[in-house]
Order: structure tokens, then sequence, then C-alpha cells
């Protein structure tokens, strides 16, 4: 008993224990804080990735996409009703997006969808700016632009059908403060015509001195990554300055059934921002724009085409995405639709042109998990990684741990040969120090997970901070670590396996002091001084 | 005739000091019975307090036997020397050896906290306090209880000694100079306090080089260039019956 009660002393009366506990609260703090960073990063990853696909992918691989598509969608939803949810068609292709107003231009990555059906089968919905003020308003068809204006008792308000979506909205929002804070700025402006950079906010409209309405040519709508039009401000807040309905054009490069070039100029399709789109990742805000499946597809030339030899092409996708239903498991459902797509395969082999069997041969099933794979373990080992390093230098604190310790057992001789006087066991003696230590351990791990935690958890509004200060202070830069955001959350499980280790690590420390305690001699301690 | 309770034989001890080897003991033997309080007199560096830490087990003579009860100590284990400096014998130092971290009462309560694991102490906690309390009242230090060693004199420090040294009832008090670092008056005081004891039953060996200290033992022995000398019966109390008439072996 004597070995916990006097360790329990020792720990809350000597000073130099306290070095130790610092030591140990410090390195627990930066493991936590690497582990929760990397961790949520991955999680992030892991979520963001399940966020920007359908569980299930059918994808052609090569750019120029495959056919069949549409009959394959059918065929799956018919076969496996209990497995699949929904089928929708994707174009994948890369362009120039450009904002003739402020000839600005940025290559694109093009993706054509079915907005309704997209939005099922993903959280692709979820990361639609003007769509959550004004739900069902973000429509890619083409479209006029909406400009603000006066009524007729002198207030400022957006077209009919805006406003009533965005009662819509206030109707089913839940939490009072997003609506606080909307009444505050109902809407942020840009004078007529169309652009300002001395607007900011997060709705953008232009305004006229007319009443509310629409200014022609409905041109088709375009939905724009969020990083590909704008930049955060020095304060970490994200600012628009281009009213919605902006106009803007994307040039397109269509390619034949074999993958080239037709040898026919860039397309260029004059449109209208209706929509900034916000997943989260980075590469992909900082790329992609979305437009109407239909259009990009005639765009394209990816559309039924005739042929030389007489007769249609089939119209191509690059992806078909498969939406399951809740409960399915993933890799059961690869392989279900996978054998579908084989057999659907063998079924239309014979009817194929050359050209088309090489791509459906190139076609393959994929879970959302294999699609992500490259990039999830890249993270993973990424994070084993710096979790290791970490951990490595962390041994100093054992280092640490044992030099305390040694200058205690120092300290301690006479006590020590007390102890021994009083007929306690070399073993003891040994257990005594090493209780000790795992003291200091418990004590500095508590500490460290404290501190390590309240950094995390506000790690986020501390580089805001230092980034106010100054820019170049800002540590996270999307442009790496694909999110905006640092992952804040600290896991339960990590925090009580780096504890633990650190808990471990500490008695390992004291191990070496502790063996000498043991092997004082009692004669030679009571007469130390 | 009965085994003595302490019985030391030929028991020889040397340490080195740089290059020379010191030998401090030369074949010292002696007895000490039940209820005795024997005193072992000598010079400074006769090699008094060597011989008493190898009556208490405290260190091993390179040649000889130590017996307690009949048993020799040298063939128990280092870890059945601890449970005998535990359970049957009590020191009492010179410079009191007292762990400055802990109250009085928790000084007291250590070979108790030693003699329990963490399970059974759940259980001997209480009585185990309440002896550490009477044992105090006895030593007369009961309204001390909750200082440091640092805010007592040196005569308290060795009365609380002495109560750490009982608290376990031990057979054997073996006492080193329990008056070296005090003054006469203060002395006197824990003279008395070992003499109501041993009155009491307690076995005491006691190493002083101070004569008037030795005289209130019932038996004086004298250690001398490593061997115990003559011995000789002091102006002490009566001895109990059974050491009236035994002669002491040297």
């Amino acid at each position: 008993m004597y070995k916990w009660f006097l360790a329990w002393r020792y720990l809350h009366t000597k000073l130099i224990a306290f070095f130790g506990i610092a030591s140990v609260m410090l390195c627990v703090a930066m493991v936590l804080v690497v582990m929760s960073v990397m961790g949520g990063f991955l999680d992030t990853i892991r979520e963001r990735s399940r966020g920007l696909h359908a569980e299930i992918v059918l994808d052609a691989v090569s750019m120029q996409g495959f056919p069949y598509y549409e009959e394959f969608g059918e065929r799956v939803a018919k076969a496996l009703p209990d497995v699949v949810r929904l089928t929708t068609p994707v174009i994948h292709t890369y362009g120039l997006f450009r904002i003739p107003a402020t000839t600005f231009t940025s290559a694109a990555r093009v993706l054509g969808l079915r907005l309704d059906e997209y939005r099922q089968v993903n959280d692709f919905g979820d990361g639609l700016n003007y769509d959550y003020y004004y739900p069902g308003t973000t429509r890619l068809e083409p479209q006029a632009m909406p400009v603000a204006g006066f009524t007729e008792d002198g207030d400022l308000h957006l077209p009919p059908d805006l406003e009533e979506a965005n009662q819509r909205w206030r109707t089913a929002e839940t939490d009072p403060e997003k609506i606080a804070a909307y009444d505050q700025n109902p809407f942020e402006k840009t004078p007529y015509p169309y652009v300002t950079p001395a607007t900011a906010g997060d709705r953008v409209f232009a305004v006229d001195v007319g009443p509310p309405g629409y200014a022609e040519p409905e041109l088709p709508s375009v939905i724009v990554g969020f990083d590909l039009l704008y930049v955060r401000g020095r304060d970490g807040s994200f600012l628009r300055h281009y009213a919605r309905g902006t106009q803007v054009a994307l040039a397109l490069f269509p390619l034949s059934p074999t993958g080239n070039p037709t040898g026919e100029p860039p397309v260029r399709v004059p449109m209208r921002y209706v929509d900034d789109s916000r997943t989260g990742i980075y590469e992909i805000d900082k790329l992609c724009v979305y437009v109407e499946f239909d259009l990009l597809q005639h765009k394209l030339a990816m559309d039924p085409q005739p042929l030389v030899e007489g007769g249609m092409s089939k119209p191509r996708a690059n992806q078909l995405l498969i939406g399951l239903h809740e409960g399915v498991e993933l890799n059961a459902a690869r392989d279900l639709i996978d054998a579908e797509w084989q057999a659907f395969r063998a079924e239309v082999e014979p009817d194929l042109r050359e050209a088309d069997a090489r791509v459906l041969d190139m076609a393959e099933v994929y879970t959302w998990e294999d699609l992500q794979r490259p990039f999830i373990a890249a993270v993973e080992k990424e994070r084993v990684l710096v979790t290791l390093l970490f951990a490595v230098i962390s041994m100093v604190a054992i280092v640490l741990v044992g030099c305390i310790f040694y200058m205690i057992v120092e300290k301690k001789t006479r006590d020590i040969g007390i102890l021994k006087a009083l007929g306690a066991s070399g073993r003891g003696v040994a257990g005594l120090f090493i209780a000790y230590a795992g003291a200091v351990g418990v004590v500095g791990s508590i500490l460290g997970i404290v501190i390590g935690a309240l950094f995390v958890w506000n790690i986020n509004d501390f580089q805001d901070y230092l980034a106010s200060l100054n820019p170049q202070l800002r540590v996270w830069s999307p442009d790496v670590y694909s999110f905006d955001r640092i992952p804040e959350v600290v896991k339960r499980a990590d925090a009580v396996w780096v504890a633990s280790l650190a808990v471990l690590a500490s008695m390992v420390g004291s191990l070496i002091p502790a063996y000498l305690a043991g092997r004082v001699w009692p004669i030679k301690a009571l007469r130390y001084e | 005739m009965s085994k003595p309770l302490l019985r030391a034989h030929k028991l020889y001890k040397s340490y080195a000091m740089g290059r020379a080897e010191v030998n401090v003991l030369r074949g010292a033997s002696l007895t000490a019975e039940a209820g005795e309080f024997l005193v072992i007199r000598g010079a400074s560096g006769s090699g008094k307090s060597t011989l008493l830490h190898l009556l208490g087990a405290l260190d091993v003579p390179d040649r000889g036997v130590v017996e307690f009860r009949g048993e020799n100590l040298l063939a128990r284990s280092a870890a059945q020397r601890g449970v005998y400096r535990n359970r049957e014998v009590g020191f009492v130092f010179q410079f009191y050896h007292l762990l400055p971290e802990l109250n009085v009462l928790e000084n007291v309560l250590v070979p108790s906290l030693v003699a329990h694991s963490f399970w059974h102490w759940r259980r001997e906690r209480t009585p185990a306090r309440r002896a550490a309390e009477e044992m105090l009242e006895q030593v007369g230090l009961g309204h001390r209880a909750a200082h440091r060693p640092n805010e007592l004199s040196g005569g308290e420090r060795q009365r609380v000694a002495i109560a750490r040294a009982l608290i376990n009832h031990p057979t054997l008090l073996l006492a080193d100079e329990p008056t070296g670092n005090l003054d006469e008056v203060i002395g006197a005081e824990i003279l008395r306090l070992l003499v109501k004891l041993n009155q009491a039953g307690q076995t005491i060996v006691m190493v002083t080089h101070d004569a008037n200290v030795a005289s209130r033992a019932h038996r004086q022995l004298l250690l001398s260039k490593g061997v115990i000398g003559a011995a000789s019966r002091t102006g002490g109390d009566a001895p109990p019956a059974s050491l009236a008439t035994r002669e002491v072996a040297p």
C-alpha cells in the first residue's frame, strides 16, 4: 500500500515532478492534436468522398464515355429492385470557363448531370448556396437573370418566385439564428449591370431602379465551384461578388467515340451562373462547373450521331451513378451490379461497333470507396507517418522522465533506506517509483488531453485570429489539404490511446531509476547525506 | 534451556575505504533474551551501529550467524528479511529518519502500510489508524499528529520514531544512539520512555557510547576492536527473573 500512498504524496509535494508532468502533458497534447487533425482530415475525406459520388459508380474510365448507360440503368433497376434505388448518368469533360464582363478565364472540369437525380444520389444539393435560401430555384434549364427592383410601395424586392421560395425557406428553417442573420441583410446586391467587385456577401443579386423581374435573354445555366469564382477574405470569410445570373461562357472540346478530338473548333456556350457549389474539397470546388446533362451531351456530340454506315450512334456518358437503398451492404451490392453488368455486356456485345466494344470493355463497376481508395490510402499512410514522427519526438518525454526520476531517486536515497529499514523490499521500492511515474503520466496525460482537446476544438478560431494579424500565419492551406477548415473533432478512442501510451511511456522512462532505487543498500542509504 | 530471542555468533564485517579494508567486526557474539534491555557500548567507530544493523538484517555479515528465535536470518531471502524487519523488529535511529513529506501520524503508519497490500489496507486502514493514534498518545504526541517532522523538536521527532518502531508490535526494538542527537534533558526523557516500554515487556537492544544512558539497561556489553568484551550488570531496574542468572556468551 505504501507504494500508492507515497507515490500520491510525492506527486503533489515534489516540485520536480511537475517538470515530468509538464513534459508528458505537452507530448500528449502534441500527439493528440496531430492525431485529431490528421484523423479528422481522413474522416472528412471519407465523408466528403462518399458525398461526391453515388454508392456505386459504373465508370467509363476513358473520356469519350460509353454507350448503353440508359439501357443498363433501366435493366439494373428492374433486376435488383431491392438493391438499386436510382440511377443517373454523368458526363465529365474539360473546358474553359470565362466571365466576359471581367475577362476572367480558367480551365474547368465540366460535369453534365441531371440535377434532380444527381442530388438524390449524393450530397451535392447540400453545398448549393442559393438553393439553400431560395429552395427549388436552382435549376440547370435555360433562364434569365433575376434583378431586384422596387415595388409600388417603394420596397426593394426580388422577383416574386424568388421571394416565395425564400418564404418557404423561412417557414422550414428550424434555426432562428439563421433567419435573424438573414433578416439583418436580406440579400446583398450588386448594381445593374451585373458586376461590381465592391459588393460582397452571402447572397448577391443585380438591382435595377424598375420593378423586380428578369433580364433576358434566357441562357443555359451553370453551377460553379465556389473556389473557381471566389477567394477567401483575409479574415477567413468567403465573399461573393458576382450577381446571381451573371453571364459566363464555357468553351468545350468534343471527342469522337474513339477518343480523338473531332477537329471542329471548340464549342462556345454562353450561360448564366445560377448557383455556386461547395463540396468542401478544394480541388473540386476550384475546378468543377456543373451543367445540364443533355446540353453537355449535345455540345460534346455524345448524343446520337448519324453513322457513315447508316443509322444513329448510341448516346454516351462517362459514368452511371447508382444509388442504393438504405442498409444495403456496399461490396455485396457492387458484386451484384457487376454481375449484372457482365451479363448485360455479353448480351449487347454482338451488336456493338468496335469502338463501343472497346469502351465497354474498359468500363468498370466501383464502389465510392474503390474510387477514392488511392487517395484515402495515401492520407492514411500520411496520418500513420505523421503520428509516428510525433510519437518518436515524444520519446523525449521518456528520456526526460528517466532523468527526472534519476534525480528524484538520488534525492530520495535516504527515504529509500528508511523504507527498507521498515521492511520494504527492493521490488516494492522499485514499484513505488514506477507507480510515482505512472501517477506523473496519468496527471500529465489528463492535462495534455484537456489542453490538446481545447486546442483542437478551437483550432480554426486560432488560425483565423492569427490570419487576421498576418495572412502569412494561415498555416492550413486549402490548396494543400483540400478542405477549407481544419478538422476540429477529438475522438475518445484517440485520447484514450494517447493517454495510455503516455502513462506507459512514463513508467518505462522510470524503469532504470526504479531499478537503481530497488538496489539501494539500506545501510548506505541511511548514511546518505 | 530455551533458545535466546536473538543470538549473534562470531560476526565478521569489513568495509572498503578507498583502497584500504577496515575490519569493523572481528568475531562479535552476543545473545539477547525476550524482555531484556541490552546495551552495547563502545567508542565512536567501534562498529556498534554495524553490529545493530546486522542484528536487524539491514546488512549481512561477511561471516557469522544471526539467529532470531533460533532461525538463521542469513538463510532467509532478501524479501523474508524485509518481512523480519517489518514484523519482528522496530528501528530507532539517532537521526530519527522520518519521511519529511508525511505528517506525524502518517510516519507512524508507514510500517503498517508496508505490511499491507493495497486491497488489505482497505480493511486494515481504520484499526491501523486507531493503533497509530494510540501509539502517539503513549509517547505523548497525540496533539501533534497532523504536524510535519520539520515542525517538531528533536525529542518529539525521536518519540515519533519510537512510535513508528512500535506500530507493528515488534518483538525486538533496536535503537541506535537514540539520545545521541538530543540534549541531556530530552535524552533522559527518551530514555525514560524506553525503560517504560521495556518494563511493559518490550525487548530492547540499544547501542550507545554514553555510560549514563547505558546504566539504565539490564546488561551492558562492551564492543571493542570488533569483539564483544566482558558483560556487566548495570544499575538499571531489575531484569526479568529468567534473565537474572543468565551468563552472557562473548
